[in-house]
């Protein structure tokens, strides 16, 4: 199993992946190209936290 | 160094299982109160069982929680918001996918997922394939007819997900999806154990190719319990000269568990994913142990937009004692979903299974691989019909045939049969799901 440790980095870059595409969208809601694509971009980002940041955040909504 | 790698997710398919069921609480949790605060259909069958979110701290408070059956979402759908009704738990402009279920018990269920699921249903489908040897080399070919029914359709995001190619054979007919194959060389393809069988049928005889020459090197199975039924799986193994796989999945579930490479006999549960729990049919006592049959009871633990939480399935599961050689975690059933509970009834007082039925069939040499099982009554006494098929060139051998069939029969079901030999070709052919049985007994 990977480390507890590399699953810690990378839930951290993954919430920072997280941020820059909700910021994005935020920022975006009169721009559908941008703001459509920020979604599906969080859909996935969601998959990246399914495979490890929920592995080891106790309890991130 | 991807490539290599034998678990989609490393991190958790090789978990130490306490570790796992941890992690599946805190998603129930998670899961639950989503569905509380988002779902009235939910909140109203939970405030009326006196259960709440705030509850749950352990897997007996879970049990505490209602069940939801198809029935249940049959009542409340087509209506607002239009056509999912109110166990959506999303604003409805969030919904970007639509299927349903195939009716095959009753009015369909509509089923809506929001971009996030319909990305989940694809990772889960990606956990399969992985572990099924797919990797970025193959070329996957899906002969499945793309519309509202699930079937493979994640199965086709999944293929892009891990890098594979894939190659969508939808509105073809048998034989062009064949040449197709041999057209370009698929490595791989997915379909219902009896369409596999009825496509290397019409390869042989109506086509004069030999499936085994195709070059399909893997083929995942879904919609029927063939491919955990070892005398159907090895016919079509040899058909095709293809290592097969089973899967099990459903519209209003996902895709929950699969085999891996080492076919060891079981399916894994996919438990990051979902909570599988084992209820005794008559008794309603939760099986934890190995080897006692029940009914499956599922939570899907990320679904959000049409939420699926402690649906009871009616698929007959059991856990398989042991575990998987190759290191992965995730729990084993053992044989896959060996049927249905509203299909195991009682004959003659016996418990009979159309997949016992179907692995006899299935392993006599001689056989074709269509059947029908037909139970009536004759006065007050239950009478069971099998009507199964000669192969071609066999027809000499039929008495052979039949003292072997009746052997197995008895032997395996502890049942008598009316038999009924057809010839080659006149029974009917399924192209998807196949109904091959039928119980005409008055309330049944």
């Amino acid at each position: 199993m990977k480390s507890k440790n590399n699953l810690h980095e990378m839930d951290a870059k993954i919430q920072t992946l997280k941020k820059a595409a909700q910021e994005l969208k935020d920022s975006s809601d009169d721009f559908p190209a941008v703001f459509r694509n920020c979604s599906r971009i969080l859909a996935s980002i969601k998959m990246l936290e399914i495979n490890v940041s929920d592995l080891i955040q106790e309890n991130r909504g | 160094m991807i490539r290599s790698q034998r678990y989609w997710n490393p991190a958790v398919e090789t978990m130490p299982h306490s570790e796992i069921r941890r992690l599946q609480l805190r998603k129930f949790q998670r899961i639950f109160k989503w569905t509380y605060d988002n779902s009235r259909f939910h909140r109203r069958l939970y405030d009326q069982a006196g259960v709440r979110p705030s509850d749950i701290h352990s897997f007996d408070d879970i049990r505490r929680i209602p069940c939801v059956e198809k029935s249940m979402m049959r009542s409340v759908q087509r209506k607002d918001p239009f056509p999912y009704g109110d166990p959506l738990a999303v604003p409805l402009e969030e919904v970007v996918e639509f299927r349903q279920t195939s009716g095959t018990t009753g009015q369909p269920v509509y089923q809506a997922d929001t971009w996030q699921d319909w990305e989940w249903w694809a990772e889960s489908w990606a956990y399969i394939m992985w572990a099924q040897g797919y990797r970025p080399k193959d070329r996957v070919f899906l002969p499945f007819g793309y519309n509202v029914f699930v079937a493979f359709w994640a199965a086709h995001y999944a293929t892009e997900k891990l890098g594979a190619e894939i190659v969508p054979g939808g509105v073809l007919d048998t034989q062009a999806r064949i040449l197709k194959i041999q057209e370009l060389q698929a490595t791989a393809m997915m379909a219902t154990p009896t369409y596999v069988l009825s496509m290397a049928d019409t390869a042989r005889q109506k086509m004069g190719i030999d499936p085994r020459e195709l070059g399909i090197q893997r083929i995942t199975c879904a919609g029927e319990p063939g491919a955990s039924i070892p005398s159907t799986k090895q016919r079509m193994e040899e058909a095709w000269n293809a290592k097969v796989y089973d899967h099990a999945g459903a519209t209003e579930i996902g895709a929950w568990c699969y085999e891996c490479e080492e076919q060891s006999g079981g399916l894994h549960v996919n438990e990051a994913f979902f909570l599988v729990e084992i209820q005794d049919i008559e008794t309603g006592e939760y099986i934890v142990e190995p080897g006692r049959r029940g009914k499956m009871i599922i939570t899907a633990l990320d679904r959000i937009g049409q939420p699926c939480v402690r649906f009871d399935s009616k698929d007959v599961i059991e856990w398989q004692e042991e575990s998987c050689p190759w290191g992965r975690t995730f729990r084993l059933i053992k044989g896959g979903v060996i049927g249905r509970a509203d299909d195991i009834t009682k004959v003659k007082g016996v418990l009979l299974s159309p997949s016992a039925i179907e692995e006899v069939v299935r392993g006599v040499d001689g056989l074709g691989d269509e059947f029908e099982i037909i139970v009536d009554k004759v006065g007050d006494i239950d009478r069971i019909s099998l009507k199964v098929e000669i192969d071609k060139g066999k027809e000499d051998q039929r008495t052979a045939i039949e003292t072997e069939l009746k052997d197995q029969l008895r032997l395996k079901t502890n049942l008598r049969y009316k038999l009924e030999f057809h010839d080659y070709g006149t029974l009917p052919r399924y192209e998807v799901k196949a109904k091959r049985f039928k119980d005409l007994r008055k309330g049944h």
